[in-house]
Protein backbone atom coordinates (compact mmCIF):
# COMPACT_ATOMS: atom_id res chain seq x y z
CA UNK A 1 0.00 0.00 0.00
CA UNK A 2 2.92 2.65 1.20
CA UNK A 3 4.27 1.85 -2.17
CA UNK A 4 1.39 2.52 -4.61
CA UNK A 5 1.01 5.66 -2.14
CA UNK A 6 4.69 6.48 -3.02
CA UNK A 7 4.12 5.82 -6.64
CA UNK A 8 1.08 8.05 -7.35
CA UNK A 9 2.85 10.53 -5.02
CA UNK A 10 6.08 10.28 -7.71
CA UNK A 11 3.71 10.73 -10.62
CA UNK A 12 2.07 13.45 -9.30
CA UNK A 13 5.01 15.36 -8.63
CA UNK A 14 6.37 13.97 -12.05
CA UNK A 15 3.44 15.86 -13.54
CA UNK A 16 4.46 18.93 -11.42
CA UNK A 17 7.89 19.10 -12.54
CA UNK A 18 7.24 18.89 -15.83
CA UNK A 19 4.90 22.08 -16.05
CA UNK A 20 7.69 24.04 -13.89
CA UNK A 21 10.13 23.16 -17.10
CA UNK A 22 11.77 25.46 -18.86
CA UNK A 23 9.95 23.64 -22.58
CA UNK A 24 6.20 23.27 -21.75
CA UNK A 25 5.24 20.22 -23.22
CA UNK A 26 2.41 20.96 -26.00
CA UNK A 27 0.66 17.65 -25.02
CA UNK A 28 0.27 16.01 -21.15
CA UNK A 29 3.01 13.20 -20.45
CA UNK A 30 2.73 10.06 -22.16
CA UNK A 31 -0.38 8.22 -20.07
CA UNK A 32 1.33 4.78 -21.21
CA UNK A 33 4.30 5.29 -18.61
CA UNK A 34 3.15 3.04 -15.37
CA UNK A 35 3.50 4.38 -12.20
CA UNK A 36 6.11 2.14 -10.69
CA UNK A 37 8.32 3.15 -13.27
CA UNK A 38 8.39 7.81 -12.53
CA UNK A 39 12.00 8.91 -12.19
CA UNK A 40 12.54 10.61 -8.90
CA UNK A 41 10.43 13.70 -9.32
CA UNK A 42 12.70 17.30 -8.93
CA UNK A 43 12.23 20.19 -6.39
CA UNK A 44 9.25 21.86 -7.61
CA UNK A 45 8.45 26.08 -7.49
CA UNK A 46 4.97 26.67 -5.91
CA UNK A 47 3.27 27.38 -8.63
CA UNK A 48 4.10 24.75 -11.40
CA UNK A 49 0.93 23.43 -11.65
CA UNK A 50 -0.01 26.86 -13.14
CA UNK A 51 2.59 26.26 -16.06
CA UNK A 52 3.07 28.04 -18.69
CA UNK A 53 1.54 28.86 -22.27
CA UNK A 54 1.72 26.08 -24.25
CA UNK A 55 2.95 26.80 -28.14
CA UNK A 56 -0.13 25.28 -29.90
CA UNK A 57 -3.31 25.98 -26.93
CA UNK A 58 -5.44 24.37 -29.81
CA UNK A 59 -3.78 21.05 -29.54
CA UNK A 60 -2.99 21.34 -26.16
CA UNK A 61 -6.73 21.63 -24.98
CA UNK A 62 -7.30 18.46 -28.01
CA UNK A 63 -5.10 16.76 -26.10
CA UNK A 64 -6.67 17.84 -22.33
CA UNK A 65 -9.85 16.86 -24.07
CA UNK A 66 -9.37 13.23 -25.11
CA UNK A 67 -7.38 12.31 -22.15
CA UNK A 68 -10.48 13.00 -20.50
CA UNK A 69 -12.73 11.33 -22.31
CA UNK A 70 -10.27 8.22 -21.75
CA UNK A 71 -10.09 9.13 -18.36
CA UNK A 72 -14.24 8.66 -18.46
CA UNK A 73 -13.61 5.24 -20.60
CA UNK A 74 -11.68 4.01 -17.59
CA UNK A 75 -14.40 5.00 -14.97
CA UNK A 76 -16.91 3.49 -17.01
CA UNK A 77 -14.99 0.29 -16.38
CA UNK A 78 -14.98 0.94 -12.58
CA UNK A 79 -18.89 1.95 -12.18
CA UNK A 80 -19.38 -1.19 -14.15
CA UNK A 81 -17.76 -3.24 -12.08
CA UNK A 82 -18.88 -1.50 -9.23
CA UNK A 83 -22.29 -3.00 -10.21
CA UNK A 84 -21.73 -6.53 -10.44
CA UNK A 85 -21.90 -8.83 -8.38
CA UNK A 86 -18.24 -10.03 -8.70
CA UNK A 87 -16.11 -7.44 -10.73
CA UNK A 88 -13.68 -7.99 -12.49
CA UNK A 89 -10.77 -7.36 -10.25
CA UNK A 90 -7.87 -6.96 -12.83
CA UNK A 91 -9.67 -4.67 -14.80
CA UNK A 92 -10.55 -2.95 -12.09
CA UNK A 93 -6.88 -2.62 -10.78
CA UNK A 94 -6.07 -1.66 -14.18
CA UNK A 95 -8.67 1.09 -14.41
CA UNK A 96 -7.69 2.35 -11.24
CA UNK A 97 -4.27 2.64 -12.19
CA UNK A 98 -5.23 4.54 -14.69
CA UNK A 99 -7.44 7.15 -12.86
CA UNK A 100 -4.92 7.59 -10.42
CA UNK A 101 -2.35 8.25 -13.34
CA UNK A 102 -4.44 10.80 -15.12
CA UNK A 103 -5.09 12.51 -11.48
CA UNK A 104 -1.82 13.46 -11.10
CA UNK A 105 -0.90 14.85 -14.21
CA UNK A 106 -3.80 16.87 -13.73
CA UNK A 107 -2.09 19.75 -12.51
CA UNK A 108 -0.40 20.41 -15.80
CA UNK A 109 -3.49 20.20 -17.64
CA UNK A 110 -4.72 23.53 -17.19
CA UNK A 111 -1.84 26.37 -18.17
CA UNK A 112 -2.96 29.91 -18.90
CA UNK A 113 -4.29 30.50 -22.53
CA UNK A 114 -5.81 27.20 -22.56
CA UNK A 115 -9.30 28.08 -21.47
CA UNK A 116 -12.35 29.29 -23.25
CA UNK A 117 -10.73 32.65 -24.86
CA UNK A 118 -8.33 30.18 -26.77
CA UNK A 119 -11.18 28.13 -28.38
CA UNK A 120 -14.26 25.44 -27.92
CA UNK A 121 -13.43 23.87 -24.24
CA UNK A 122 -15.57 22.87 -21.54
CA UNK A 123 -13.11 24.29 -18.86
CA UNK A 124 -14.85 28.05 -17.40
CA UNK A 125 -12.53 30.60 -17.00
CA UNK A 126 -12.97 30.54 -13.29
CA UNK A 127 -10.70 27.39 -12.94
CA UNK A 128 -7.80 30.06 -13.58
CA UNK A 129 -8.95 32.66 -11.49
CA UNK A 130 -9.88 30.78 -8.31
CA UNK A 131 -6.98 28.70 -8.92
CA UNK A 132 -6.15 27.40 -5.04
CA UNK A 133 -9.76 25.97 -4.82
CA UNK A 134 -9.17 24.36 -7.97
CA UNK A 135 -5.73 23.05 -6.75
CA UNK A 136 -7.06 21.88 -3.54
CA UNK A 137 -10.23 20.52 -5.19
CA UNK A 138 -7.73 18.27 -7.99
CA UNK A 139 -5.79 17.44 -4.33
CA UNK A 140 -9.05 15.83 -3.31
CA UNK A 141 -8.83 13.64 -6.32
CA UNK A 142 -5.69 12.67 -5.79
CA UNK A 143 -6.41 11.16 -2.01
CA UNK A 144 -9.16 9.17 -3.38
CA UNK A 145 -7.69 8.05 -6.52
CA UNK A 146 -4.26 6.92 -4.53
CA UNK A 147 -7.12 4.98 -2.28
CA UNK A 148 -8.61 3.39 -5.14
CA UNK A 149 -5.77 2.10 -6.50
CA UNK A 150 -5.46 0.59 -2.76
CA UNK A 151 -8.64 -0.36 -2.38
CA UNK A 152 -8.38 -2.19 -6.14
CA UNK A 153 -5.97 -3.58 -4.83
CA UNK A 154 -7.48 -5.29 -1.65
CA UNK A 155 -10.52 -6.68 -2.65
CA UNK A 156 -14.23 -6.25 -4.14
CA UNK A 157 -15.83 -4.74 -1.29
CA UNK A 158 -13.03 -2.28 -0.38
CA UNK A 159 -13.13 -0.92 -4.35
CA UNK A 160 -17.26 -0.60 -4.27
CA UNK A 161 -16.50 0.86 -0.94
CA UNK A 162 -13.69 3.53 -2.48
CA UNK A 163 -15.42 4.06 -6.06
CA UNK A 164 -18.63 6.45 -4.74
CA UNK A 165 -15.73 8.89 -2.89
CA UNK A 166 -13.58 9.01 -5.80
CA UNK A 167 -16.26 9.54 -8.30
CA UNK A 168 -17.59 12.35 -5.60
CA UNK A 169 -14.80 14.32 -5.93
CA UNK A 170 -14.78 14.21 -9.83
CA UNK A 171 -18.18 15.69 -9.70
CA UNK A 172 -17.32 18.07 -6.80
CA UNK A 173 -14.69 19.89 -9.53
CA UNK A 174 -17.38 19.74 -12.47
CA UNK A 175 -19.81 20.98 -10.89
CA UNK A 176 -17.85 24.24 -10.08
CA UNK A 177 -15.09 24.17 -12.90
CA UNK A 178 -16.84 22.73 -15.79
CA UNK A 179 -19.02 24.30 -18.22
CA UNK A 180 -22.93 22.47 -18.76
CA UNK A 181 -22.97 20.84 -21.90
CA UNK A 182 -25.16 22.50 -23.47
CA UNK A 183 -24.58 20.75 -27.41
CA UNK A 184 -21.65 18.57 -26.16
CA UNK B 1 -66.25 15.92 -14.15
CA UNK B 2 -68.44 18.87 -12.27
CA UNK B 3 -71.26 17.36 -14.58
CA UNK B 4 -71.06 14.38 -13.89
CA UNK B 5 -71.18 14.71 -10.02
CA UNK B 6 -74.52 17.28 -10.93
CA UNK B 7 -76.16 14.88 -13.33
CA UNK B 8 -75.89 11.62 -11.19
CA UNK B 9 -77.48 13.76 -8.24
CA UNK B 10 -80.19 15.28 -10.36
CA UNK B 11 -83.59 13.59 -10.71
CA UNK B 12 -83.47 12.54 -14.16
CA UNK B 13 -79.44 11.47 -14.43
CA UNK B 14 -77.64 11.03 -18.07
CA UNK B 15 -76.55 8.00 -17.90
CA UNK B 16 -72.91 7.17 -18.01
CA UNK B 17 -70.64 4.64 -19.24
CA UNK B 18 -67.10 3.62 -18.12
CA UNK B 19 -64.71 4.28 -20.64
CA UNK B 20 -61.62 3.76 -18.72
CA UNK B 21 -60.61 1.53 -16.17
CA UNK B 22 -58.18 2.07 -13.51
CA UNK B 23 -55.67 0.51 -14.54
CA UNK B 24 -55.41 2.81 -17.78
CA UNK B 25 -55.87 6.34 -15.53
CA UNK B 26 -53.74 5.11 -12.76
CA UNK B 27 -50.59 4.57 -16.00
CA UNK B 28 -51.65 8.09 -17.74
CA UNK B 29 -51.67 10.10 -14.36
CA UNK B 30 -48.58 7.85 -12.68
CA UNK B 31 -46.63 8.54 -16.25
CA UNK B 32 -47.86 12.29 -16.25
CA UNK B 33 -46.23 12.29 -12.63
CA UNK B 34 -42.93 10.16 -13.39
CA UNK B 35 -41.67 12.03 -17.04
CA UNK B 36 -42.14 15.15 -14.80
CA UNK B 37 -39.93 13.76 -12.06
CA UNK B 38 -37.43 12.93 -14.30
CA UNK B 39 -36.93 15.40 -15.93
CA UNK B 40 -36.37 17.20 -12.58
CA UNK B 41 -34.08 14.70 -11.33
CA UNK B 42 -32.42 15.35 -14.68
CA UNK B 43 -31.98 18.18 -14.28
CA UNK B 44 -30.86 18.33 -10.80
CA UNK B 45 -28.75 15.73 -11.21
CA UNK B 46 -30.35 13.50 -8.60
CA UNK B 47 -29.37 10.78 -10.76
CA UNK B 48 -30.26 7.95 -7.80
CA UNK B 49 -34.13 9.33 -8.11
CA UNK B 50 -33.80 9.38 -12.02
CA UNK B 51 -32.70 5.92 -11.60
CA UNK B 52 -35.88 4.62 -10.13
CA UNK B 53 -37.90 7.29 -11.47
CA UNK B 54 -37.12 5.84 -14.87
CA UNK B 55 -37.29 2.03 -14.04
CA UNK B 56 -40.57 2.79 -12.63
CA UNK B 57 -41.92 4.07 -15.97
CA UNK B 58 -40.39 0.87 -17.44
CA UNK B 59 -42.97 -1.19 -15.83
CA UNK B 60 -45.54 0.80 -16.59
CA UNK B 61 -44.64 0.60 -19.99
CA UNK B 62 -44.53 -3.11 -20.14
CA UNK B 63 -48.25 -3.32 -18.55
CA UNK B 64 -49.26 -1.08 -20.42
CA UNK B 65 -48.48 -2.70 -23.76
CA UNK B 66 -49.64 -6.37 -21.98
CA UNK B 67 -53.41 -4.45 -21.05
CA UNK B 68 -52.95 -3.72 -24.82
CA UNK B 69 -53.98 -7.14 -25.86
CA UNK B 70 -55.24 -8.24 -22.37
CA UNK B 71 -57.25 -5.04 -21.06
CA UNK B 72 -60.71 -3.70 -21.62
CA UNK B 73 -62.23 -2.67 -25.08
CA UNK B 74 -60.51 1.07 -25.04
CA UNK B 75 -57.27 -0.04 -23.67
CA UNK B 76 -56.55 -2.67 -26.84
CA UNK B 77 -54.39 -1.77 -29.39
CA UNK B 78 -56.30 -3.71 -31.44
CA UNK B 79 -59.10 -2.11 -31.25
CA UNK B 80 -58.20 1.78 -31.42
CA UNK B 81 -55.37 1.74 -33.76
CA UNK B 82 -56.72 2.59 -36.94
CA UNK B 83 -55.45 2.69 -40.95
CA UNK B 84 -54.93 6.12 -42.67
CA UNK B 85 -58.39 5.69 -44.03
CA UNK B 86 -60.33 5.85 -40.83
CA UNK B 87 -57.66 8.52 -39.57
CA UNK B 88 -58.60 10.55 -42.05
CA UNK B 89 -61.80 10.44 -42.25
CA UNK B 90 -62.27 10.97 -38.87
CA UNK B 91 -60.20 13.76 -39.10
CA UNK B 92 -62.53 15.33 -41.82
CA UNK B 93 -65.83 15.29 -39.63
CA UNK B 94 -63.98 16.81 -36.97
CA UNK B 95 -65.69 20.25 -37.27
CA UNK B 96 -68.64 19.02 -38.99
CA UNK B 97 -72.14 18.93 -37.26
CA UNK B 98 -72.59 15.13 -37.87
CA UNK B 99 -69.26 14.72 -36.02
CA UNK B 100 -69.73 11.85 -32.90
CA UNK B 101 -67.70 11.37 -29.95
CA UNK B 102 -65.42 8.01 -30.53
CA UNK B 103 -65.76 5.59 -27.55
CA UNK B 104 -62.24 5.03 -25.89
CA UNK B 105 -58.99 6.85 -27.98
CA UNK B 106 -60.62 8.19 -31.15
CA UNK B 107 -58.51 7.38 -34.31
CA UNK B 108 -56.61 10.87 -34.40
CA UNK B 109 -55.57 10.24 -31.10
CA UNK B 110 -54.70 7.15 -31.37
CA UNK B 111 -52.01 8.09 -33.50
CA UNK B 112 -50.92 10.64 -30.37
CA UNK B 113 -50.78 7.52 -27.95
CA UNK B 114 -49.16 5.08 -30.01
CA UNK B 115 -46.15 7.47 -30.67
CA UNK B 116 -46.15 8.94 -27.21
CA UNK B 117 -45.39 4.96 -26.31
CA UNK B 118 -42.77 4.42 -28.95
CA UNK B 119 -41.15 7.77 -27.08
CA UNK B 120 -40.91 6.77 -23.80
CA UNK B 121 -40.05 3.26 -25.22
CA UNK B 122 -37.26 4.63 -27.21
CA UNK B 123 -36.39 7.32 -23.92
CA UNK B 124 -35.85 4.19 -21.34
CA UNK B 125 -34.58 1.89 -23.57
CA UNK B 126 -31.64 4.76 -24.42
CA UNK B 127 -31.53 5.15 -20.55
CA UNK B 128 -30.95 1.68 -19.39
CA UNK B 129 -27.70 1.64 -21.53
CA UNK B 130 -26.75 4.84 -20.93
CA UNK B 131 -24.11 6.54 -19.25
CA UNK B 132 -22.82 10.08 -18.81
CA UNK B 133 -18.66 11.56 -20.33
CA UNK B 134 -17.08 10.65 -17.32
CA UNK B 135 -18.35 6.89 -16.37
CA UNK B 136 -19.78 8.64 -13.33
CA UNK B 137 -23.72 7.83 -13.38
CA UNK B 138 -25.23 4.79 -15.96
CA UNK B 139 -27.73 2.53 -16.94
CA UNK B 140 -28.42 -0.52 -15.01
CA UNK B 141 -27.53 -2.27 -17.80
CA UNK B 142 -24.49 0.35 -19.14
CA UNK B 143 -22.19 -2.89 -17.94
CA UNK B 144 -23.29 -4.51 -21.08
CA UNK B 145 -22.15 -2.07 -22.99
CA UNK B 146 -18.92 -0.24 -24.24
CA UNK B 147 -18.23 3.71 -23.45
CA UNK B 148 -18.61 4.93 -26.71
CA UNK B 149 -21.86 3.29 -26.97
CA UNK B 150 -23.14 4.49 -23.37
CA UNK B 151 -22.16 7.62 -24.08
CA UNK B 152 -24.17 8.06 -27.56
CA UNK B 153 -26.74 6.29 -25.47
CA UNK B 154 -26.38 9.11 -22.87
CA UNK B 155 -26.46 12.04 -25.65
CA UNK B 156 -29.25 10.66 -27.35
CA UNK B 157 -31.65 10.07 -24.20
CA UNK B 158 -31.10 13.76 -23.64
CA UNK B 159 -31.92 14.88 -27.16
CA UNK B 160 -35.05 12.55 -27.54
CA UNK B 161 -36.51 13.77 -24.71
CA UNK B 162 -37.42 17.25 -26.57
CA UNK B 163 -39.12 14.59 -29.37
CA UNK B 164 -41.47 13.60 -25.97
CA UNK B 165 -41.97 16.94 -25.35
CA UNK B 166 -43.19 18.14 -28.34
CA UNK B 167 -45.62 15.30 -28.76
CA UNK B 168 -46.69 15.99 -25.09
CA UNK B 169 -47.22 19.32 -26.52
CA UNK B 170 -49.48 17.99 -29.05
CA UNK B 171 -51.34 15.95 -26.73
CA UNK B 172 -52.33 19.01 -24.60
CA UNK B 173 -52.91 21.14 -27.46
CA UNK B 174 -55.49 18.39 -28.64
CA UNK B 175 -57.16 18.66 -25.09
CA UNK B 176 -57.57 22.07 -25.16
CA UNK B 177 -58.60 22.00 -28.51
CA UNK B 178 -61.65 19.45 -27.61
CA UNK B 179 -62.16 21.47 -24.63
CA UNK B 180 -62.28 25.03 -25.94
CA UNK B 181 -63.81 24.43 -29.48
CA UNK B 182 -65.38 21.18 -29.54
CA UNK B 183 -67.19 21.63 -25.50
CA UNK B 184 -66.00 18.16 -25.05
CA UNK B 185 -63.92 17.85 -21.81
CA UNK B 186 -61.60 14.62 -21.94
CA UNK B 187 -59.97 15.56 -18.86
CA UNK B 188 -62.70 14.68 -16.71
CA UNK B 189 -62.95 10.88 -17.71
CA UNK B 190 -59.10 10.17 -17.60
CA UNK B 191 -59.87 11.13 -13.60
CA UNK B 192 -63.55 9.71 -13.00
CA UNK B 193 -63.61 6.86 -16.15
CA UNK B 194 -67.05 8.03 -17.03
CA UNK B 195 -68.73 10.14 -19.84
CA UNK B 196 -71.72 10.87 -20.39
CA UNK B 197 -73.46 8.58 -22.58
CA UNK B 198 -75.46 10.61 -25.02
CA UNK B 199 -72.04 12.41 -25.75
CA UNK B 200 -70.17 9.29 -27.62
CA UNK B 201 -70.88 6.11 -29.80
CA UNK B 202 -70.25 2.53 -28.50
CA UNK B 203 -72.16 0.33 -25.72
CA UNK B 204 -74.13 2.00 -23.41
CA UNK B 205 -72.51 -0.38 -20.75
CA UNK B 206 -69.32 0.99 -21.27
CA UNK B 207 -66.31 -1.36 -20.91
CA UNK B 208 -67.14 -4.80 -19.79
CA UNK B 209 -65.16 -5.55 -16.27
CA UNK B 210 -61.83 -7.57 -17.01
CA UNK B 211 -61.03 -10.40 -14.93
CA UNK B 212 -58.60 -9.78 -11.24
CA UNK B 213 -56.58 -12.07 -12.13
CA UNK B 214 -55.30 -10.81 -15.66
CA UNK B 215 -54.75 -7.23 -13.99
CA UNK B 216 -52.51 -9.47 -11.48
CA UNK B 217 -50.18 -11.45 -14.04
CA UNK B 218 -49.17 -7.84 -15.94
CA UNK B 219 -48.38 -6.60 -12.91
CA UNK B 220 -46.00 -9.35 -12.05
CA UNK B 221 -44.91 -9.40 -15.59
CA UNK B 222 -44.09 -5.81 -14.83
CA UNK B 223 -42.40 -6.06 -11.64
CA UNK B 224 -40.40 -9.22 -12.86
CA UNK B 225 -39.11 -7.10 -15.86
CA UNK B 226 -37.81 -4.50 -13.57
CA UNK B 227 -36.38 -7.00 -11.07
CA UNK B 228 -34.62 -8.58 -14.02
CA UNK B 229 -33.24 -5.51 -14.69
CA UNK B 230 -32.19 -4.50 -11.58
CA UNK B 231 -31.06 -7.75 -10.67
CA UNK B 232 -29.23 -9.36 -13.84
CA UNK B 233 -26.04 -7.27 -13.12
CA UNK B 234 -25.36 -8.63 -9.72
CA UNK B 235 -25.53 -11.69 -11.32
CA UNK B 236 -22.09 -11.41 -13.07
Amino acid sequence: MKIKLFAATAVLALGLAACGGETPAPETPAPEAPAAEAPAPEPVPATASIGETPADPVAFMKTRHDNYEDLGKNFKVLLDNSKLGTPDMAAVAAAAAKVNEYAGQMGTWFPPGTGPEAGKTEAKANIWTDRADFDAKLANLQTEAGKLVTAAGTDAAAFKAQFGPTGGTCKACHDTYREEDKDK
Amino acid sequence: MTDETVASASPAPTPEQKVWDVPVRLVHWLLVFLVALSWWTAEEGEMQWHYWSGLTIVGLLVFRIYWGFAGPETARFSRFVKGPGTVLGYASKLLKPDYRASFGHNPLGALSVVAILLALITQVGLGLFASDTDGLESGPLSPYVSYEFSKDAGDLHEDAFNILLILIGLHIAAIVFYLAVKRINLIGPMITGSRKVESVEGPASGIAPVPLWRFLLGMAIAALTVFLIVLLPTTR
